[in-house]
């Protein structure tokens, strides 16, 4: 392998801002087009959250109707939406785990690669596909019956919430993916995210929960952010749930940033 | 064989019950050992958890025409417990096929469908694991078999029988497939669909009108019913054990394993 100087061809170095954006563009449109080209992880984030979908309004959505007076959909779209999105944080946590393996992040390491680009760009595609995922299952839930009824802002924001959910999951998720076996990861995490779905204000009713098991169900992640959604598109009280999912997500990205950062470079100079 | 030539022309009679106890124990000593067949109590437990405690007062409110909701949803807890082995069954003979061992065994003085019937009494001891864990799930949210000890019986062998069905035909898409990853998430969604689109969490009569027939006749409903009318009910709605009743049952895990034992024995016998 010859090695030609980068300098005569690059106008500027690898650690200027300029690099950092077009480097952070290139491997962005590389994770993307990766994941458009790999059948099971558009299986997973596109079609399994409308299937879930589907299935939840056909088999619980009247009962739940005639439970609680108010369409169930306004509870299963966010919640299937926020599913979706972390169940693509997995996915590409386990693509992560395979690019380590395959030497891939070890070769950007080495080649005149702008050191931030790698992760930034990894949280740049993971919003991609999580809005696309959200917009997905919206459209799904439209055609069965849901609507926006606050206006455009609020439907904005309501596309938003999954996006910064997904993005604090993503960072856990990267955080053990870096430190961890793949299958204990997959295992462990889907899981998780299955039990925050089914104790979740998404799946019933709050009222429907056992007295003893409300307290946790109010105020688990998954909850908040589908209370927050159900004001932004149906109405209802907005300011607790809002700053609840904020708090959740913040915390998240707060507790687990600094293990990432520091995976993801061990991971990079292995 | 240090001479150069044959020494004998009698070929190696295997010992074939041994030979299958060997293998069978290499299959269950490790999942013991390192617990992972503690994930046979685990599953059905948080299965139970996840689909009782949300959906018990809803489906009280709507009614289902039993005596709890307990008796009514434990036939699907059973069915999702042997669904959840047969994926792990899958992923182990998709495992065994694409490492070259079952190659190895075929050139083995080995009978031909030995590993897979050690393979199969892994599966059946994972599932006897997985359907106590069930019934004692059950009987914490309040189920209780309310028939003579021959129903109850029934009920047992039954709901073993629907898992040997259930890891049959899991083992034959592993072996076929041989690719552990893809065929476990392939396996994910069947039970998933089948499982809510069926009358083992909300009566049939709670589907929209168009999918009520689909819902009423596929296989994993009619081994629910088999099964309510196995366990009984107080209110006298579980249905009777008639040959009407358990008929369409029978006659499904009967085609499963019609389809599925010809494959398993092409597979076995395919020397690669």
């Amino acid at each position: 392998m010859v090695l030609t100087t980068e300098r005569g061809t690059l106008a500027h170095g690898e650690t200027s801002p300029v690099s950092l954006l077009r480097h952070t563009a290139i491997q962005t449109q590389r994770l993307l087009l990766r994941w458009s080209r790999n059948p099971v992880a558009l299986l997973e984030t596109l079609i399994i959250p409308c299937l879930l979908l589907l299935m939840l309004d056909i088999v619980i959505g009247g009962q739940i109707q005639k439970f609680s007076g108010t369409d169930a959909l306004y509870g299963s779209v966010p919640m299937v939406a926020i599913v979706g999105a972390l169940s693509g944080a997995v996915a590409s946590g386990v693509m992560l785990g395979r690019e380590r393996d395959a030497g891939l992040l070890a070769r950007f390491w080495v080649l005149p690669v702008h050191r931030s680009s790698g992760l930034i760009s990894r949280i740049l595609a993971e919003g991609c596909r999580i809005l696309l995922g959200t917009l997905v299952v919206i459209i799904v839930g439209h055609l069965l019956g849901f609507r926006f009824q606050q206006g455009f802002a609020a439907a904005l924001l309501f596309v938003f919430i999954p996006v910064f959910f997904g993005l604090a999951f993503a960072t856990m998720v990267t955080a053990i993916a870096v430190f961890t076996a793949k299958a204990t990861l997959v295992e462990s995490v889907t899981i998780l995210t299955s039990l925050l779905m089914f104790f979740s204000t998404g799946f019933v009713p709050l009222i429907a929960f056992p007295q003893w098991i409300q307290p946790v169900v109010r105020n688990q992640p998954m909850s908040v952010a589908v209370d927050s959604m159900k004001a932004l598109s149906l109405g209802g009280p907005l300011a607790r749930p809002l700053t609840m999912t904020f708090l959740w997500s913040v915390g998240a990205i707060i507790v687990f940033a600094v293990p990432a950062v520091i995976g993801y470079r061990r991971a990079s100079r292995r | 064989m240090t001479a150069g030539a044959w020494l004998t022309d009698t070929r190696a009679t295997p010992v074939r019950a041994q030979q299958w106890w060997v293998l069978t124990t290499r299959l269950v000593t490790p999942s013991i050992k390192t617990g992972e067949v503690l994930s046979s109590i685990v599953a059905p437990a948080a299965f139970t958890a996840s689909f009782y405690i949300p959906l018990k007062t809803v489906m009280t409110v709507i009614g289902t025409g039993f005596s709890s909701y307990a008796q009514f949803m434990m036939p699907i807890v059973i069915l999702q417990a042997c669904a959840f082995t047969a994926i792990g069954a899958a992923f182990r003979s998709a495992t065994d096929a694409v490492s070259g061992l079952d190659r190895r065994f075929g050139s083995m003085p080995i009978g031909s469908l030995v590993p897979m019937a050690a393979r199969m009494s892994g599966n059946v001891f994972r599932l006897l694991i997985a359907i106590a864990a069930a019934l004692v799930c059950g009987h914490v949210i309040g189920f209780r078999f309310r028939l003579d000890a021959w129903h109850t019986l029934g009920f047992l062998a039954f709901s073993l029988l629907i898992g040997i069905v259930f890891t049959l035909g899991a083992d034959v898409i592993g072996t076929a497939a041989k690719s552990p990853e893809a065929t476990t998430q392939a396996l994910v969604l069947p039970p998933l669909i089948l499982g809510m689109l069926s009358t083992g969490l909300a009566p049939a009569s709670q589907f929209p009108e168009w999918i009520q027939p689909f819902v009423r006749n596929q296989p994993v409903s009619q081994f629910v019913i088999a099964l309510r009318a196995l366990a009984g009910d107080t209110k006298g709605n579980a249905g009777e054990v008639t040959w009407a009743l358990m008929g369409p049952p029978l006659l499904w895990a009967g085609a499963i394993v019609v389809i599925c034992l010809p494959l398993a024995l092409r597979l076995s016998k395919r020397r690669a």
